[in-house]
């Protein structure tokens, strides 16, 4: 009987020993996340078929993040920027899914604060990429620092207008109140301290109004310079700019980088444009999630930086792939 | 450790622990290498499968860019290309002829994004119809450049946007040819193929090892021509170990490891560019768990083969020790077993032998002590009769002496013949046992001296059954009663004394009584009859019968005394009754 005992005791010493091994030594060991549901993005707008717009870009930066990790990413959300209840409805059919972990990017600081509140009572973690929300919870806030992107145009501004003498600015910006155009617009009038600010115009992020707003701007013809906060105002100053071939007495510094602002800029219309790194906030936004999952430490605010593209470094090599699309046929 | 071999103190359990420790050390380390080695070997081979896809891949490029570069060579050797090169005409009709064919090849290939030929003085041909003033500045590009330089041979950019039309943007790579005149090698003019870069992409996308592998294209300078998260790079936010790789690639097969990844690298001669092709290890051995759990799982069940062997030979080894054991253990109650035939090992069955000779040795000697206990004892009842009081033989010698002075011849010769008969039998052929009628004959003849010597002063009675008269009986038993009767008992009264001799028989047993009128003994003197006192002479003889007796008969039987002061002593001898002549 004794030595049965010993018999199997050592026979279940050495079953441990072989698990323990089994599961120790690994030669390609990868410490992945093993999530039962994905990860939800919640993104500002789901356009498919735009190679460079904004947020298909960001949605590059999540695959590629998604699959360097090995976690599986849901990407949802409106059809455009402006159907901040539709956004406000998908976060809350994703909160009542019980995600892992959420990231969004919000369309609205204070209408989606609710659903993130409502998250926060479910213990479902929150990331914001891009824009904020009127909450303390998301456990951390992925964007282009949007002042110092503003601080960047206005520099530029300033230094256009030293060129070519000086004169009042006027600001067209998308949305009212969205963070991204406050903090913007912030940054702007922050570097133009010394600069007359005619006035700031809002757009509704619709062209044709932005369109409209800058035909009515350059009735004063004090204007030399405008400064547009976002891709679709932009377009729609740089139009209105060309149709009335003003690009000489106006000068225009935008935000983003859609291929038809690159033409603009190279054709002179545009002077300068503020470019952010999407991609890289989708990839960072999916990384900060899967370092937030596994316990790890991460920082409550990640800037992923802004670039200012002129006509003169559009080419150069490191700025190829952050302005024209790859895989564009 | 001596405490532990202290708990584990039988060999059974030491010779399993060391065996089992011993077997379990080697299988871990069989199944770890074996582990390593196939998992090893497991990736070699996946990754002697990727090398093949590597080269495939450039070999893939390499066709692709050489059909391109059959395109140009078309071109250049164009009869209507030669026309435009040589003319000075912005327009003519070759011109046009051109331009369609360049339009053709543009349509035939879709992936070839522009082929525009340009002409010394600046005038070009585009495929699209593009005018060339529309042309930006292009002399300060790369590729006209390096086309300058290559004199005549095809130049392959790397991957970039071509921005030769402004607001026409589109990552290509461009096959550029400076044309020499055939004559005197004058240039006059560079043809540009841009092919869309995407045909290249997708090839790299296609050919990718596992679920996160990925190619990339670096130049001999270590720049990037395509990586499909060119973004991160520059943004530091990936890093690819090109350093390592560069000194690399001069070798046939470069292959880089490091952090679970592989980088394979394959030349691409046409380009010169490296295809590295970015490989996971947790991609690579997918099934590895299973190779683990296998090994694992062999392992144990030799581990349980070898237990059970392990338990096997150590009973084998232990088995014969405990019968050996056991058979040793009966030493003790007394029982000398021998341990035989044991089927064991030659040591043990050698143990078993020897101490079977010894027990063997140690029963002789047991045997031998025990006859010598026989043979002293014997000596010692024969040293006992022997003691016949010397006194008594002066005495009755005395008595003859002086009945023959007496001149009473006839009292001398009964005497002296009493005296003979006394001796004879006492002596009696060295036999311990007598028949009780020699022995009363023998006592007959001792009373028959010592009533002529004490005359008148007693007289005796022999009374037995003659059925007694033939039982056997130790002998010169009832002499010293007799004697003691006299001395101590009739000798010294002044009435006549009286000596009974008689006997009887009580179921098996026969007792002989011996009973005096004399004065009789107190218990004290009675006592020193029978316990042994060196001190006192008296009662000698009376107390060796009753050694004698015990030590031939056992000590149930012996002497018992009757006595009281004045009262006369009776004495009774009990001897086992029917005893057969031995000794």
């Amino acid at each position: 009987m004794k030595y049965l005992i010993f018999f199997i005791g050592s026979l279940a010493v050495a079953l441990m020993i072989f698990l323990a091994l089994t599961f120790s030594f690994e030669p390609g060991k990868t410490d992945e996340l093993d999530l039962e549901k994905p990860i939800v993005v919640v993104v500002k707008a789901t356009v498919a078929g735009q190679p460079m717009n904004f947020w298909s870009v960001v949605q590059q930066g999540i695959n590629e993040a998604a699959k360097e990790f090995g976690v599986e990413v849901n990407i949802t959300g409106p059809d455009h920027e402006r159907q901040i209840n539709r956004q406000v409805n998908i976060l809350n059919t994703v909160i009542e899914e019980n995600p892992p972990l959420i990231i969004l990017a919000a369309s609205d600081y204070y209408l989606l604060a609710e659903s993130v509140g409502v998250a926060e009572e479910k213990g479902i973690p929150v990331i914001t990429m891009d824009s904020a929300v009127n909450s303390p919870y998301p456990v951390s806030f992925i964007a282009t620092n949007n002042v110092e992107a503003g601080i960047k145009a206005g520099n530029e501004m300033n230094r256009l207008l030293s060129e070519g003498g000086d004169g009042a600015i006027a600001i067209v910006s998308h949305i009212r109140e969205t963070a991204t155009a406050i903090e913007r617009e912030a940054g702007v009038r922050q570097a133009l301290e010394k600069q007359i600010i005619t006035g700031t115009w809002y757009c509704e992020n619709d062209q044709k109004i932005a369109y409209g707003n800058t035909m009515e701007i350059m009735k004063d013809t004090s204007v030399k310079g405008i400064v547009a906060l976002n891709e679709i105002v932009t377009l729609g100053v740089a139009e209105a700019i060309r149709d009335s071939e003003a690009s000489n007495r106006v000068k225009v510094v935008g935000f983003d980088s859609a291929p038809q602002e690159l033409a603009f800029l190279e054709e002179g219309i545009i002077k300068a444009t503020v470019v952010q790194r999407p991609y890289n906030m989708g990839y960072m936004s999916v990384k900060t999630a899967v370092e937030y999952l596994k316990g790890d430490n991460i920082a409550p605010l990640i800037d992923t930086g802004s670039v200012l593209i002129t006509a003169e470094n559009m080419f150069q090599r490191e700025y190829q792939e952050l302005l024209f699309p790859v895989n564009d046929e | 450790m001596h405490r532990l071999f202290g708990k584990l103190g039988t060999l059974e359990s030491r010779f399993y622990l060391i065996f089992t420790l011993l077997f379990f050390a080697t299988i871990l380390t069989m199944q770890i290498i074996s582990t390593r080695f196939t998992i090893n070997s497991l990736r070699n081979s996946t990754l002697e499968n990727n090398r093949l896809l590597v080269n495939e891949l450039v070999n893939q490029i390499d066709t692709y860019i050489e059909s391109m570069e059959r395109i140009s060579d078309a071109v250049v050797e164009d009869r209507d290309a030669q026309v435009f090169l040589e003319s000075s005409l912005p327009e003519s009709e070759s011109s046009k002829f051109l331009q369609d064919r360049f339009a053709s090849y543009i349509r035939a290939r879709d992936d070839i994004s522009s082929i525009v030929l340009f002409r010394q003085d600046g005038k070009a041909i585009s495929g699209d119809g593009t005018d060339s003033s529309d042309f930006s500045e292009y002399r300060d590009s790369p590729w006209y450049q390096n086309a300058l330089k290559a004199e005549g041979k095809t130049v392959v950019s790397t991957a970039y946007v071509q921005n030769l039309v402004p607001g026409n943007y589109s990552w290509v790579v461009s096959l550029s040819t400076q044309i020499l005149k055939p004559r005197d090698k004058s240039p006059q003019g560079v043809l540009l193929v841009d092919l869309k870069f995407n045909r290249i992409k997708e090839l790299c996308e296609s050919l990718v090892i596992g679920e996160k592998g990925y190619d990339f294209i670096i130049d001999p300078m270590g720049n990037y021509v395509y990586h499909p998260s060119l973004q991160l790079i520059y943004s530091n936010l990936k890093h690819e170990p090109i350093k390592n790789l560069l000194p690399l690639l001069e070798n046939e097969h470069p292959l880089f490891r490091v952090d679970g990844r592989n980088y394979l690298t394959a030349h691409s001669e046409r380009t010169g560019w490296y295809v590295v092709s970015v490989s996971f290890d947790s991609d690579l051995v997918t099934g590895w768990p299973y190779v683990q759990l296998m090994n694992a799982l062999i392992g144990l069940v030799l581990f349980l083969i070898v237990g059970m062997v392990t338990n096997f030979i150590t009973k084998g080894i232990t088995r014969p020790l405990r019968q050996l054991q056991s058979v040793m253990k009966s030493v003790e109650t007394g029982e000398f077993r021998t341990a035989g035939n044991i089927d064991a090992t030659d040591e043990i069955r050698e143990l078993a032998r020897e101490y079977d000779i010894m027990v063997g040795r140690i029963e002789e000697l047991i045997d031998e002590n025990i006859l010598e206990q026989e043979l002293k004892r014997k000596s010692d009842l024969k040293a006992l009769q022997a003691q016949i009081n010397p006194h008594f033989l002066y005495n009755t010698l005395d008595s003859i002496i002086w009945m023959g002075e007496m001149k009473k011849s006839d009292e001398v010769v009964e005497m002296t013949s009493a005296l003979s008969r006394l001796f004879r039998i006492g002596i009696s052929k060295g036999s311990e046992l007598i028949k009780l009628r020699d022995e009363l004959e023998h006592v007959r003849s001792y009373l028959t001296i010592q009533e002529m010597r004490y005359k008148n002063k007693f007289r005796y009675l022999i009374d037995i059954p003659e059925e007694l008269m033939d039982c056997t009986v130790l002998k010169i038993t009832l002499q010293p009663l007799v004697e003691n009767a006299i001395y101590h008992g009739v000798r010294n009264v002044d009435y006549e004394g009286l000596i009974e001799i008689g006997g009887y028989r009580e179921n098996e047993d026969i007792f002989l009584t011996v009973k005096d009128n004399g004065e009789g003994m107190d218990k004290t003197t009675m006592s020193a009859l029978v316990t042994e006192d060196p001190e006192r002479q008296q009662g000698t003889g009376v107390r060796n019968v009753h050694e004698r007796i015990r030590l031939y008969f056992g000590h149930e039987y012996g002497l018992s005394y009757e006595s009281t002061i004045g009262g006369g002593t009776l004495i009774r001898i009990h001897i086992p009754g029917n005893r057969s002549m031995t000794t």
